[in-house]
């Protein structure tokens, strides 16, 4: 049996030169072609010979498939060093009913960018600019115009990337604070300043290097610490569609002062506790505060006159509690399944 | 921070109720990590007095003691420890109880009574180990002769205590609150209970006599914009031990292990104050010094690169010109602020140290910790900012516990460097601004409570209603304007007593972010064309630049990467746009098209600031593995696009083939992204604007080796257009075009032309030849045939309407008769 296989193998060789495709494909890998057959008569070889007559077998059957293949690629090659005609609606005689047309296939936008416009619905409702973030900024904005000094630990608070060229990737959309109160100054300065940010922690399942944040300032005369709670009560309240509890608790950040944490009562689980609480009945949202001065006046705008707030929220946390989406990784992986259920 | 809450009583009256002192911290100082309960960890664990002691009969490395904890019956224990003495104080855990080092862990050991060797085992002796208070663990820890028998450990090593970890975080800019004294003056405060710190920690004069200077220290400060203040102080004839428990039992709390009485006790007065110090052995500093000449010398200065020390650690630490330190006549002995030198540690052999209370710059510290990678608590105290008013009543304060708990001698002056010092800050606080900033009333009375019981000095004196002039404590390195003590007011006020107010706004429109707009449309129309959005890095690898066959060059680099696949910012979208069609096509799904809206960045493509040049961009991708469309999948992608600018009604663009095209004068994106399309089927999508053609973006064909590359089919297509370009493109109004109440009529036409001859330019020629003021064709292809090598066959359906009439067959004849003379001879 194995000396019928180096026969059919010298004769393969030798039909891979003188075959067109068509006939390699009618006369091997047929239903009733010669190595379908081989295949089968495997039953009758000899126990201590099977393993290899398969083996040679598979082999030939590789070299025959691997030739058709490289034919079909040299002969698509072809096509595509063809010039076409780049106005035409469709190609030279395409048949009618495989011309390019839009398939009918389930399409979607992105989860977060579902959650971005609907946050953005809100505050454009609410009279708000939206200005959106940088992804390659200088050390200025990211830090130094939101009065962090060089060397100040603060710094250490946000794990930035650098480039080997100097610039920094943003860690935060505050890197947006002092070019909004430029474009939008004089006050009244009501801006959203969305944006994807960056920072320098491995990933897992509930963390991510790149990630989304909407910054949000509000500036102009008596501008107060009631209005911060409420704005951003107001806001929240509209996007988890429930009227919510909220508190504020302190925190430091270099650039507002009072420093907040804004926390509100689970809406999940009415405040009994649930996993997305942490059964703590509270969710600690996002930082927020009244705007230094020094902000301020690095923007332009004298902090004797007015006054005003900024918060920062995550997009991508909301967006996983909302969708119930388990993995923050699935957001970003591109899988289609994934992407065809929204 | 770890705040043992015991310590605090003797500083404050404020009442201890667990709930209410964890949310006054929570709501008014700062989030917290977590509490531990020490009683629970110490429960079932009692102080044992050894009445009687066996050999095991069975076991010569065990030992049988019958122990009292104070009850009627005798207690049997069998221990590995077989050199204790009857009358010896142990620490024994009754069975049913938990090992303390191993409480919490996944490892958790509880006591049962067993069988080892025949005899039963009621219980277990502790080591310091499993008693979790220090590292010895083959001996039982023999207790003080004092310890009270049947009293529980907890008890008698001060253990009856919650420890409440507050985040470092949320104290970053408060070196005070990295102190007990800190903390217990806040929740104080939080509780409208007046705070006065201890009278020590206020004194400002030296009321020590320094008598005789026989172990003198000659101190040089070469750099005191970094070094304010550099005191310190010999004392002779110290007896190294053990600490007291009580001092230990602090020490262990706050997280600091005990090592012996001088180290313990300069722990200590950190954790009071914040402000670490630290002690050298004076002997061993003399006699590592070259040039002592018998003499202490000191010199802060900034270390020579490549200056090595030896750290408390045991490792060698190789210094650069950026690190202070603190350095003999000669060499370094320590890291000013961040950790000590082995050389001059103190041992048990110990008998002379010098005590250093320093402050150094805050930034100095951070930037040495950061390059040389070493955390300590010392760093983290001193990069929140700590007073150099404070180094003299700190050294006091441990020069007196020193001399009582170590015997010891002031043997020198007292060295006290201290060029400028600092002035205390007077801050005017508008009343009335205060309020409308935080959205409350407070009264100049109740102002000055709040600053009063946080140890604010308030200036009396001044007659002014509106205004209060006070001077912050010296020990808040965080106050510099009026803004700054709002927060202080807030806090302890109560956020939760703030009124939610909504704003009053002119209704005046914002202005539309066009971008956004566009990019919301393009959203709507490809979802709702079958295609799926994708939101992928921006970070890449070279690897993955040069599979797409673009330039890794244009990338910036990331210094600080997670790996080197994510150590380059994307040069364009598309190639991750591949990347995921590869990972989707290896799934088998097809046929499939995904796009992303992005920003990717190319080096040299700056703008107005010299920043990278950003602007926003579309990328598709279309596949098919499948026997499902035909011909050059160009047309395919180009039938997505104009799906897309057909909808916004985008004026007629131009496609140039890329191998017709000048290559001169491109974008650099463009110019980057060309090779990864196939140059005879992939076209740049160009307007005519004034005088000049602006590219859009590029769309066609994959080029076959990037197809290769990421495994893809062959009938795929991509395309990357410039949004903020194509939003220029935008008609601002589309007017409407009356239709005509006469019927319309068509005929279809084959014309036969040159295979090189452009669809466009024929149904262009038909527009011209048919369209006028009141005459309007629409031109639909039906079919384009090619059999002779030389000619193709067009099939046009031609419809022309009339404003004015109904036109006749014979009239339609007659404009064929001259479309296909013009055409045919093209």
């Amino acid at each position: 049996m194995i000396k019928e296989l180096e026969k059919i193998s010298l004769e393969i060789e030798k039909d891979l030169k003188d075959l067109d495709i068509p006939q390699l494909k009618k006369k091997y890998l047929s239903k009733d072609g010669t190595l379908q057959k081989l295949f089968k008569n495997i039953k009758d070889v000899k126990p201590n010979q099977k393993a290899e007559y398969g083996k040679t077998l598979n082999t030939l059957k590789v070299i025959i498939e691997e030739k058709i293949n490289d034919s079909q690629r040299e002969k698509s090659e072809v096509e595509d060093n063809k010039k076409i005609d780049s106005t035409a609606p469709f190609d030279i005689n395409s048949s009618k009913e495989k011309r390019p047309h839009i398939l009918d296939l389930k399409g979607s936008s992105h989860p977060l960018m579902q959650e971005l416009d609907k946050m953005l619905d809100i505050f454009q409702r609410m009279g708000f600019n939206i200005l959106e973030s940088r992804q390659i900024d200088d050390d200025f904005h990211m830090f130094e115009s939101l009065n962090f000094p060089k060397g100040h630990p603060a710094r250490d608070m946000y794990d930035t990337f650098w480039t080997e060229e100097g610039f920094v990737l943003p860690a935060h959309t505050s890197t947006m604070q002092n070019r909004a109160l430029r474009r939008f100054g004089p006050p009244p300065i009501r801006v959203v300043l969305p944006g994807r940010c960056f920072r320098n922690e491995a990933t897992d399942a509930s963390h991510e290097h790149t990630f989304y944040q909407i910054e949000g300032i509000y500036v102009d005369k008596g501008v107060s610490m009631g209005h911060m709670q409420a704005v951003i009560k107001e806001y929240l309240s509209q996007y988890l569609e429930t009227e919510l509890e909220v508190k504020m608790q302190p925190a430091y950040f270099p650039f507002t002062e009072p420093d907040i944490e804004f926390v509100i009562g689970c809406p999940f689980c009415k405040k009994v506790g649930c996993c997305v609480c942490g059964y703590t009945g509270w969710i600690e949202l996002m930082g927020c505060g009244m705007i230094h001065p020094n902000v301020l006046s690095s923007g332009g705008i004298d902090p004797q006159e007015y006054s005003g707030f900024a918060w920062g929220v995550g997009l991508d946390r909301l967006t996983l509690i909302r969708k119930g989406i388990k993995d923050i990784r699935k957001l970003r992986d591109g899988d289609i399944n994934f992407l065809r259920q929204f | 921070m770890k705040l043992p809450l015991n310590s605090i009583k003797q500083f404050s009256e404020c009442k201890l109720d667990l709930e209410k002192i964890l949310n006054n911290i929570s709501t008014k100082i700062g989030a917290i990590e977590g509490y531990t309960k020490y009683s629970e960890i110490y429960e079932g664990i009692y102080i044992a007095q050894i009445v009687k002691k066996e050999q095991h009969e069975n076991a010569d490395k065990l030992a049988v003691y019958e122990i009292t904890i104070g009850e009627n019956e005798n207690i049997q224990v069998v221990a590995g420890d077989i050199s204790l003495r009857e009358g010896d104080k142990v620490a024994y855990i009754k069975p049913g109880y938990i090992v303390p080092s191993t409480y919490g862990s996944s490892q958790e050991i509880k006591i049962k009574a067993v069988n080892m060797r025949g005899i039963t085992s009621n219980g277990m002796l502790c080591s310091e180990k499993e008693l979790n208070i220090g590292s010895n663990h083959t001996q039982v820890l023999v207790l003080d002769t004092d310890a009270n028998v049947g009293e529980t450990f907890g008890k008698y090593f001060d253990f009856d205590d919650v420890v409440i970890d507050i985040e470092n975080k949320a104290l970053t800019n408060r070196g005070d609150l990295f102190g007990i004294i800190g903390l217990a003056r806040e929740l104080s405060a939080a509780q409208g209970i007046a705070f006065e710190s201890p009278p020590w920690y206020k004194n400002d004069v030296i009321d020590i006599d320094f008598g005789n200077d026989k172990l003198p220290i000659k101190v040089n400060n070469r750099i005191s914009n970094l070094c304010p203040r550099y005191m310190c102080v010999t004392i002779d004839n110290v007896k190294i031990d053990k600490s007291p428990v009580w001092l230990q039992s602090l020490l262990l709390r706050s997280g600091f292990k005990p090592i012996n009485n001088i180290v313990d006790i300069i722990n200590y007065i950190a954790i009071l104050t914040g402000q670490p110090l630290h002690a050298f052995d004076y002997d061993k500093l003399v006699k590592g010094d070259p040039n002592s000449n018998n003499k202490a010398h000191l010199t802060v200065r900034l270390a020579n690169d490549g200056e090595k020390i030896h750290t408390l650690d045991n490792a060698l630490i190789e210094l650069t010109e950026n690190n202070l330190i603190i350095a003999d006549s000669t060499n370094p002995i320590a890291i000013a602020g961040v950790i000590g030198g082995i050389d001059t540690q103190i041992d048990e052999n110990t008998t002379k140290v010098i005590i250093e209370s320093a402050t150094f710059d805050r930034f100095s510290i951070r930037k040495s910790s950061m390059e040389l990678g070493i955390f300590t608590e010392a760093v983290t105290r001193y990069t929140r900012g700590q007073d150099p008013n404070y180094c003299l009543p700190n050294l006091l304060k441990t020069i007196s516990l020193i001399k009582e708990l170590t015997q010891g001698d002031i043997a020198s002056d007292l060295v006290d460097i201290y060029p400028n010092p600092k002035p205390s800050e007077v801050i005017t606080i508008d009343i009335n601004k205060l309020n409308i900033h935080l959205g409350i009333n407070l009264s100049r009375e109740d102002i000055s409570k709040i600053l009063k019981d946080l140890e604010y000095q308030i200036n009396e004196n001044s007659k002014e209603i509106e205004f209060l002039t006070v001077t912050p404590p010296k020990f808040r390195t965080d106050l510099y304007i009026q803004e700054d003590i709002y927060e202080d007011i807030a806090r302890v006020y109560g956020y939760e007593n703030i009124v939610s107010r909504l704003p009053l706004i002119e209704i005046k429109p914002t202005t539309l972010n066009k971008n956004l707009h566009l990019k919301k449309e393009i959203r709507n129309i490809l979802s709702n064309s079958g295609c799926n959005e994708v939101n992928t890095y921006s970070f890449t690898s070279s690897d993955l630049i040069q599979k797409s066959n673009q330039d890794p060059n244009l990338a910036y680099h990331i210094k600080n990467s997670l790996s080197p696949e994510l150590s380059l910012m994307r040069v364009s979208l598309l190639s991750s746009l591949l990347e995921k069609a590869q990972l989707n096509t290896a799934q088998n799904i097809s046929p499939f098209c995904i796009y992303e809206f992005n920003i990717p960045h190319q080096k040299g493509y700056t703008d107005n600031f010299a920043l990278p040049k950003e602007q926003w961009h579309l990328s598709m991708f279309f596949s098919s593995n499948e026997n499902l469309l035909e011909g050059n999948p160009y047309y395919q992608i180009k039938r997505y696009f104009e799906k897309i600018v057909n909808t916004l009604k985008i004026p007629q663009l131009r496609y140039d083939l890329i191998s017709e095209s000048t290559q001169l004068e491109l974008p650099i994106w463009i110019k980057n992204i060309l090779p990864t399309f196939n140059k005879d089927s992939a076209v740049l999508i160009k307007y005519f604007k004034d005088d000049k053609d602006i590219i859009l973006g590029v769309m066609g064909n994959i080029d076959s080796n990037v197809k290769k590359n990421f495994k893809l089919p062959q009938y795929c297509a991509g395309l990357e257009i410039n949004i903020e370009e194509l939003s220029k493109l935008l008609f601002k109004n589309y007017k409407y075009i009356p239709i005509s109440k006469y019927p319309s009529i068509w005929q279809d036409i084959t014309f036969i032309v040159s295979k090189d001859t452009k669809y466009q330019d024929i149904v262009n020629t038909v527009k011209q030849l048919i369209d006028s003021k009141n005459r309007h064709c629409k031109v639909e292809c039906l079919d384009i045939y090619q059999k002779e090598t030389e000619t193709k066959n067009i099939t046009l359906r031609v419809t022309i309407e009339h404003n004015t009439k109904t036109l006749t067959y014979k009239e339609f004849e007659k404009i064929k008769r001259k479309l296909e003379t013009k055409i045919n001879s093209v």
